[in-house]
């Protein structure tokens, strides 16, 4: 097959192989335990997320309140079962969006000679750009919703996807068997979807763990400062900034929406290294 | 040689017309009127009228952009809404705290990590690297506004042993407003030495299969001297590539550590600036940010020139 | 003019610390020192005309003063005046004596001239000004040292108005009053030295200050001048503040999170100091446009509320809120129960279901506007929002920063309640929702003979009275839902003595033990 696939182990070898590897099976159980309690909320959190119980706020971790009460006295456990839903649906969603647009920028970019540098150049713009800055710019721009906020972070973290596919794509173009379908007169987006789109799987899954795991990151951050998702639809970041006014008092409220995001961006991470140690080592300095 | 020095020049220059482009789009599709919001809500039509006329809003946005570039050349990053100042010399009052900022938790996720890096390397597979590796990826998954709470709470509040937030009020000695940093460099270079730590391994795993090192040990040469001499030597272009770009990461990083600890930098510039709608303000930060990075990139690459002969394109 | 004074004879504020504060006579005190004031912000602007931000004033009271102020039982004293002013019989002319000798930050001396002129720039561009310009026929310079403002009609409210500390009657140069400000040039007794937007803005004694004679009383009285600087440090976050209270690092904090009190006691660097009671939140409802037009909707809302759950969710314990319909707080002479029975804190939301199914409002969103930086509107708005929806409502919270809230509200298409509050004043006719002008814009026949009556009445001791009917009136017709009174926190460091706890602190008979 292709040289950027040559050296990599057929699909099955390498699902066995990345499980041998403890690091990333804790990270796959990890997320997987996150994923599915999240998912599950409804039914498995013991109080409806918006109840108010004005008697028991901000009463700390116990039998009933697993995870402590927040100052309205709603349930921290189900507060960040529900919240893990949201800051997993932005993750994911900014991941597609980053997908969508990087990858076909990065194609076009390298299928297409003319429009190469234009592009490459867009891409080292908004690399140019931290991503934490861009974001809060973009929010501010489009106004502050879960929507705009998916959509500023796709922006930002499509050039990374963009750079990958870009460069893959620049070698995949002269491989013999490209050269040899194209003189054949097979379509250029037949070529590209067929050929190409198929050796950039690894690589492209492998950046889309990472995105997924700073998307996270910096949905918190955002929500934290105030220029992001709206305060009263609870995602762990937003939680942790309703919380910050009780550090000292009622500690748990920032605490466990915390551990949450740590844990589920660690897993992601040892998850998105196993990947890329075995799928494609070349990648290994782009990060 | 020449040829690519300009190219790569020119390059730069297209990057940064691409980064004013995007700048201008950006705060353009906002919503508001910045006429309205600088005059506040008691404003009159007339007198928002007058002020949009005087900003030149009312005209094409083609006329804008070229006014937007033909005001950037010259320097002027135009006036800040809500500081009744330039915005260039608002950022530049802003300065300070963050450069020291970047360059303490640079230093400080350095001292952590270029050693543990090399012994990782040197000890590859070993229960170390694994545990500096898997260590390092818990810390890149702290959020730093987190930890900067914790830290907050336990060493300055708990213990008091270092001030809560803020940059020493006016008038403070130079030691007095390094010493406020301090926390904010802790927990920002913590976050970011996870990157610094993976790629001193990596580069020094490259380094350690070469014929010379080998070439070093055979003829006697102590550990130490052959990883630090030889290794390590060799290992530093592409770290002190990695130090320049984490440089430019870790302003993402002192956005939100600032407004942890309240620092006047110029994070908190840009945060407050949202909440104020100071759209100025938004677009001159993004521009000098952005353009920093750019010179930085290319900087390092004539770094590589300079250094590494190889380097031909 | 006697019988006016004690119309604005209101309760005193309460003080309810952990230690009470020093009261030690002025001259054992030492002169000299710098205190550290946290506040919540960057203000907007120094120019206290053109702002009614509480911050503002706090920090342009150092260094601009008004012709009138009010002592600490709340009573109107003269400032920049020479005495209270002589007014005519038929209460249209007041005749304002200044007072000889004082002198700007620019070595400048005041004169009539200035006064007028500040006067006519109030009129022109402060909210408050604007609210007696309707009422004032001419602003005249008798001679160098006097003053006379004719009326057009009898206007009790003016001395206070003429006498508070936001969208305030400060008296600048003629000569440097541009708008917007360059530099702030006042009589107070500090000046401004630097501001450094963001991080702090540092007053240094003004030496040409001439202090009134006698001792200190609330707002009036001396000012004693005895620190070299006072630096107010902008940290906009709460929790900070709390934080760099404990930690010793400023010396005075306002504005704290109530329920950060216990953290506070026992700290050797600081110690709270609470204002009981503050002021109150309240609901204002949109009559001009919308479901909240139709009084039915406004009487379901009323009626749905817990406001008992609602203080408790924004301000914990009872130590730090009280229930109370009443607009003022026992000890004011404007305290009253009238039109409040049966009206307040009812938590019917099965009632309230009735109330909106006879508005015919069922099912239509009704869209509350609130910001976070007050963080217990954000609270409040949470809460009340769980209450409404069982009552019927389709609630839709409208979360923004406190600037555009405050654009937003001047468009009756936008919104349907917001949220505010207000410290209790010293004058009712200052409270915003009586004015038709303000944001909720209530125009009733009702709400017009009631607050003509009362703005009108020149006999202080007729004023209460009428001020119960005002208050009927507003719980008849349901313009804006008072949630209740609440406590304010601020901290402060055992070395500081002279601070008297007020709505806006101020700091020029403060001292620091060394």
């Amino acid at each position: 097959m292709a040289a950027v696939a040559a050296d990599a182990p057929t699909r099955g070898q390498a699902l066995r192989q990345l499980l041998r590897r403890r690091t990333v099976l804790i990270g796959i159980l990890i997320l997987l335990v996150i994923a599915t309690a999240a998912i599950l909320a409804p039914w498995i959190a013991p109080f409806p997320p918006n109840r108010l119980s004005i008697v028991n706020r901000l009463k700390p971790p116990s039998a009933t309140y697993w995870f402590g009460t927040d100052e309205f006295g709603r349930d921290g456990f189900t507060r960040t079962l529900y919240a893990g839903r949201l800051s997993l649906l932005v993750g994911i969603c900014v991941v597609v969006f980053a997908c969508v647009v990087g990858i076909t920028l990065g194609l076009v970019a390298g299928f297409f000679r003319r429009l190469d540098t234009p592009i490459a150049r867009i891409i080292d713009a908004m690399m140019a750009f931290p991503d934490i800055l861009l974001a809060i710019a973009l929010v501010a721009a489009l106004g502050p919703s879960l929507a705009t906020v998916i959509v500023a972070l796709g922006i930002v973290y499509a050039p990374r996807l963009a750079r990958v596919v870009r460069a893959s794509t620049l070698v995949i173009r002269e491989l013999p068997y490209v050269e040899a379908a194209r003189a054949l007169g097979v379509p250029t987006w037949r070529i590209m979807t067929r050929h190409v789109l198929r050796n950039l799987v690894s690589p492209i899954l492998v950046q889309g763990t990472f995105i997924f795991a700073y998307a996270m990151l910096a949905e918190a951050g955002l929500s934290f400062l105030g220029v992001g998702v709206s305060p009263e639809i609870p995602t762990w970041g937003t939680m942790i900034a309703a919380g910050r006014q009780y550090v000292g008092q009622a500690d748990w409220m920032t605490l466990f929406p915390g551990i949450a995001i740590v844990l589920s961006v660690l897993s992601l991470q040892l998850v998105g290294d196993g990947l890329r140690d075995l799928l494609d080592p070349r990648l290994r300095k782009d990060l | 040689m020449n040829r690519y020095i300009l190219q790569r020049f020119l390059g730069m220059l297209a990057v940064m017309f691409v980064v004013v482009t995007v700048v201008f789009v950006i705060v353009r599709i906002a919503p508001g009127d910045p006429a309205s919001v600088m005059l506040g809500p008691d404003a009159t039509p007339a007198d928002v009228a007058a002020l949009r006329t005087r900003l030149g809003l009312d005209r094409p946005l083609v006329v804008q952009y070229v006014l937007f570039l033909g005001q950037l050349l010259r320097g002027d990053l135009g006036e800040s809404i809500f500081l009744n100042k330039p915005v260039l010399s608002a950022i530049a009052d802003r300065a300070e705290p963050t450069f020291f900022l970047t360059l303490f938790s640079l230093a400080i996720a350095s001292f952590i990590a270029i050693p543990v890096g090399i012994y990782a390397a040197y000890r590859r597979g070993s229960l170390f690297d694994q545990a500096t590796t898997t260590v390092a990826m818990l810390a890149a998954s702290i959020p730093s506004f987190w930890l900067g709470l914790l830290l907050i709470q336990w060493l300055a509040v708990r213990f008091g042993v270092f001030p809560v937030s803020g940059y020493g009020g006016p008038g403070a000695s130079l030691a007095t407003r390094l010493y406020h940093l301090v926390l904010p460099a802790i927990a920002l270079g913590i976050v970011s030495s996870a990157l610094i730590l993976r790629f001193t391994r990596a580069s020094m795993l490259d380094v350690l299969g070469d014929d010379y090192i080998r070439t070093a040990r055979s003829k006697g040469m102590g550990e130490f001297r052959v990883v630090m001499r030889h290794a390590f030597k060799n290992a530093l272009i592409p770290i002190l590539t990695v130090l320049g770009l984490t440089a430019a990461l870790l302003v993402s990083g002192a956005v939100v550590t600032e407004t942890v600890f309240s620092l006047p930098g110029v994070g908190s510039l840009v945060v407050s600036a949202v909440l104020r709608r100071d759209y100025p303000v938004i677009q001159g930060a993004l521009l000098v940010v952005a353009a920093l990075y750019v010179i930085i990139n290319f900087l390092i690459d004539m770094l590589y020139l300079v250094v590494d002969p190889r380097v031909r394109y | 003019m006697k019988v006016l004074r004690r119309t604005l004879l209101a309760g005193t504020v309460a003080l309810a610390g952990v230690a009470a504060l020093s009261t030690a006579p002025a001259w054992a005190q030492a002169k000299g020192g710098v205190i550290n004031v946290a506040t919540v912000g960057e203000p907007p602007t120094l120019d206290p005309m053109v702002s009614t931000a509480d911050l503002v004033g706090i920090i342009t009271q150092h260094f601009y003063e008004t012709l009138f102020t009010f002592d600490k039982n709340w009573k109107v004293t003269p400032l920049l005046a020479e005495t209270m002013p002589d007014i005519s019989a038929d209460g249209k002319v007041y005749t304002i004596k200044l007072r000889q000798g004082v002198t700007f930050h620019d070595g400048s001396t005041m004169t009539s001239a200035d006064v007028v002129a500040s006067l006519k720039r109030w009129m022109d561009l402060a909210s408050r000004g604007k609210q007696a310009a309707g009422f004032i026929a001419g602003v005249e310079a008798v001679d160098g040292a006097t003053v006379k403002l004719t009326l057009k009609e009898p206007y009790a409210p003016l001395l206070a108005l003429l006498a508070f500390n936001n969208a305030a009657a400060v008296i600048m140069p003629a000569g440097k009053m541009e708008n917007p400000l360059k530099e702030p040039v006042g009589t107070g007794p500090y000046k401004l030295k630097e501001r450094k937007a963001d991080q702090y803005i540092q007053l240094v004694r003004h030496d040409g200050y001439k202090s009134r004679a006698g001792e200190p009383d609330g707002y009036g009285g001396a000012r004693k001048q005895l620190l070299d600087e006072i630096r107010f440090v902008p940290v906009p976050d709460p929790n900070t503040r709390v934080e760099g209270a404990i930690s010793g690092q400023y010396d005075y904090v306002d504005a704290l999170p109530v329920e950060a009190f216990p953290r506070l006691q026992n700290q050797k660097a600081t110690q709270p100091v609470m204002l009981k009671p503050f002021g109150w939140p309240v609901f204002v409802m949109n009559t001009k446009q919308g479901i909240m037009s139709n009084l039915d909707a406004r009487l379901a809302v009323r009626t749905a509320l817990s406001e008992e759950d609602m203080l408790t969710a924004a301000f914990g314990s009872k130590d730090f809120f009280a229930l109370n319909a009443a607009y003022f707080p026992k000890g004011y002479v404007w305290n009253t129960d009238a039109g409040t029975e049966g009206a307040y804190n009812i938590a019917d939301p099965e009632k309230a279901k009735g109330l909106l199914k006879k508005a015919g409002s069922e099912g239509k969103p009704l869209r509350i506007l609130t910001s976070r930086q007050y963080e217990f509107h954000y609270k409040m708005a949470q809460v009340a929002a769980e209450y409404l929806k069982q009552a019927g409502f389709a609630v839709e919270l409208m979360v923004v920063d406190w600037a555009t809230l405050t654009q937003r509200r001047t468009d009756p298409a936008l919104w349907d309640i917001y949220i505010t509050h207000s410290p209790f004043l010293p004058e009712p006719a200052l409270t915003g929702i009586l004015s038709e002008a303000s944001p909720g814009w209530w125009s009733t026949p009702g709400r017009k003979k009631a607050v003509d009556a009362f703005n009108s009445e020149p006999d202080p001791s007729k004023r209460p009275a009428l001020w119960a009917e005002v208050q009927k009136v507003i719980y008849a017709e349901v313009p804006a839902i008072k949630i209740g009174d609440f406590n304010a926190l601020s901290a402060q460091a055992p070395k500081v003595t002279g601070v008297d706890p007020a709505p806006w602190p101020y700091f020029w008979n403060a001292s620091v033990s060394k």
